[in-house]
């Protein structure tokens, strides 16, 4: 891989070793039981939808860069980790030219055109998701009740999304909120693991791989909305723990908004990011036409990240210019920023 | 030999959506499917070669100062001229292509040659001109409405040509296929004629 050579200091080089392949295999370790937990309860179609989504979504990018003539970056495992998760938030009987019609388009379109890993504007998963979904003609692939009507997983498998948009709380008597937190509901192959997604989200914040302002307002931003819809009208709109606990919320709080391009970079701002997405998410739950929002809120919510990057942005105060010579490169970060 | 190149300027140089970039609303709106852009294009390019034509021959009476409004006035009446040919003679295009026929009035193009060419050259060097600029702009359309119809619907021009197990990819229908289609067709276009000039 060509890099940039920046370094122009003398020896002692100092790295502490992170890469962007480490990255990944964090990602990889972090998503490892959701994805054992998909593979136990769907079987071989888990296997096939998750492997043919990561398999083309490293050749969607080696492809791309191959005709641009870019150097071919599949080996950091970016593309791979957008492959993952895009099959974990679909359902195991997805049909595989889906799966790889969604990840030519949103690697190709959502992340190479705009320049590749770190440039995208939204995250290539979300991209290729709301793609498939607005697609009228494959809306049944992605309709969880009607397809995964044959699989027997020793416990009740239906959307309580759709139940909720279909019957209202009422209908939702039966999902105790212990089998939603075990992951015994109908969705995603991975994203109704709710406990191993959230082991896995716990795991990437304590390594420090994700920020955690994200998720907790996320979550934050869902126990807010939906308790204020809750508390107006508990007929019709479901409590938040609830929401919390049913649909993409983990998987979205922890994996989906936290892309690195896409989020924004200081403090303040990622905690309204969180907290928008977490909101509109339920307001797109209770007033959309599709049973889950977190894709479309996170999407929605990427828009505005330039935005919110402005929000309490430290001042760069103006540095004194100093003539580069060795004695200054050498020196430490501290030393150089001024501090 | 001058004539011959302001003809098929129209048709690479300066093909007006890809190249210029300009009538971009019908060309997202109305390509739906290859019939449709077909019929926009021989629309617009009656219109275009006609206008054209009438614009040049009174370059010398129009006032400078009110030439624009002088120029809607034309084109208007070649727009109604198609709106009533199609309403009686090909209603099922006229009823697909709805608002857009009338809109052919504020279409970039067709004012823009107007303004740039027609106003300063010969009444058949700006016929040619039109000509050429509305099968260029016919072609993009028809192009663009046949990836989108056959990927979309699976169909082209109303026939089946996709085996039978297609589920038509309808994104490409929708509003949002048609940018993504335009920006990977210029794309390719940049790149062939990037490629063409080393």
């Amino acid at each position: 891989m060509k890099t940039l050579d920046l370094t122009v200091s003398p020896a002692p080089h100092i790295h502490c070793g992170a890469r962007i392949t480490g990255v990944a295999y964090n990602f990889f370790l972090a998503l490892l039981p959701t994805v054992a937990f998909g593979v136990y309860y769907y079987g071989f179609d888990a296997i096939r939808v998750i492997g043919a989504s990561i398999a083309s979504a490293m050749i969607a990018e080696a492809v791309f860069q191959y005709i641009m003539k870019k150097p071919i970056t599949i080996a950091d495992g970016s593309a791979a980790v957008s492959g993952l998760l895009l099959a974990l938030i679909l359902p195991a009987s997805v049909p595989l030219y889906l799966v790889v019609v969604a990840n030519f388009v949103g690697i190709i379109i959502a992340k190479q055109c705009f320049g590749g890993l770190g440039a995208s504007p939204l995250n290539p998963v979300l991209v290729s998701w709301a793609i498939i979904r607005v697609t009228n003609t494959w809306a049944g692939f992605l309709d969880f009740d009607l397809t995964l009507i044959n699989y027997d997983t020793g416990f009740l498998l239906q959307y309580p999304l759709a139940v909720l948009k279909a019957e209202g709380s009422a209908g939702l008597a039966h999902f105790s909120l212990l089998d939603l937190f075990l992951g015994r509901q109908g969705g995603g192959i991975g994203a109704s693991a709710i406990i191993w997604l959230l082991a896995g989200g716990l795991y990437l914040v304590v390594r420090g791989m994700i920020r955690w302002e994200i998720p907790c307002s996320f979550l934050l931003g869902v126990i807010v909305v939906a308790g204020i819809f809750w508390l107006g009208n508990s007929k019709t709109y479901a409590n938040p723990m609830f929401h919390i606990l049913a649909g993409n919320v983990m998987i979205g709080a922890f994996f989906l908004s936290t892309d690195n391009s896409s989020a924004p970079v200081n403090r303040w701002g990622m905690v309204v990011f969180g907290f928008g997405c977490g909101a509109m998410t339920v307001v797109l739950r209770a007033w959309s036409v599709y049973p889950d929002g977190v894709v479309f809120a996170c999407l929605l919510m990427s828009l505005f990240t330039p935005l919110f990057d402005k929000l309490r942005a430290k001042q760069v105060l103006p540095q004194p210019v100093y003539p580069i010579t060795p004695a200054t490169i050498s020196g430490t970060v501290e030393e150089r920023s001024g501090q | 030999m001058k004539l011959l190149k302001v003809f098929t300027r129209g048709l690479w140089n300066e093909i007006p959506p890809f190249r210029l970039v300009l009538g971009l609303c019908p060309t997202l709106a109305v390509t739906r499917s290859a019939e449709d852009g077909l019929g926009m294009g021989l629309a617009v390019i009656f219109v275009l070669a006609c206008s054209n034509m009438l614009v040049s021959s009174l370059r010398n009476l129009i006032p400078r100062q009110v030439r624009i409004a002088c120029f809607v006035v034309i084109i208007a009446s070649f727009v109604v001229v198609v709106e009533l040919l199609s309403q009686a003679f090909f209603y099922p295009i006229y009823q697909s292509l709805g608002i857009f026929i009338p809109l052919i009035v504020v279409n970039c193009i067709i004012l823009g040659r107007a303004e740039a060419f027609a106003s300063r050259n010969g009444i058949i060097a700006s016929g040619l001109d039109g000509l050429g600029m509305g099968l260029g702009f016919t072609l993009s359309l028809t192009v663009l409405g046949s990836i989108r119809e056959i990927l979309g619907q699976g169909t082209f021009f109303g026939a089946e040509v996709m085996w039978s197990s297609f589920r038509p990819f309808s994104f490409m229908v929708e509003a949002p296929g048609a940018f993504v289609t335009l920006g990977i067709l210029l794309a390719i276009m940049n790149a062939i004629s990037k490629s063409h000039q080393s």
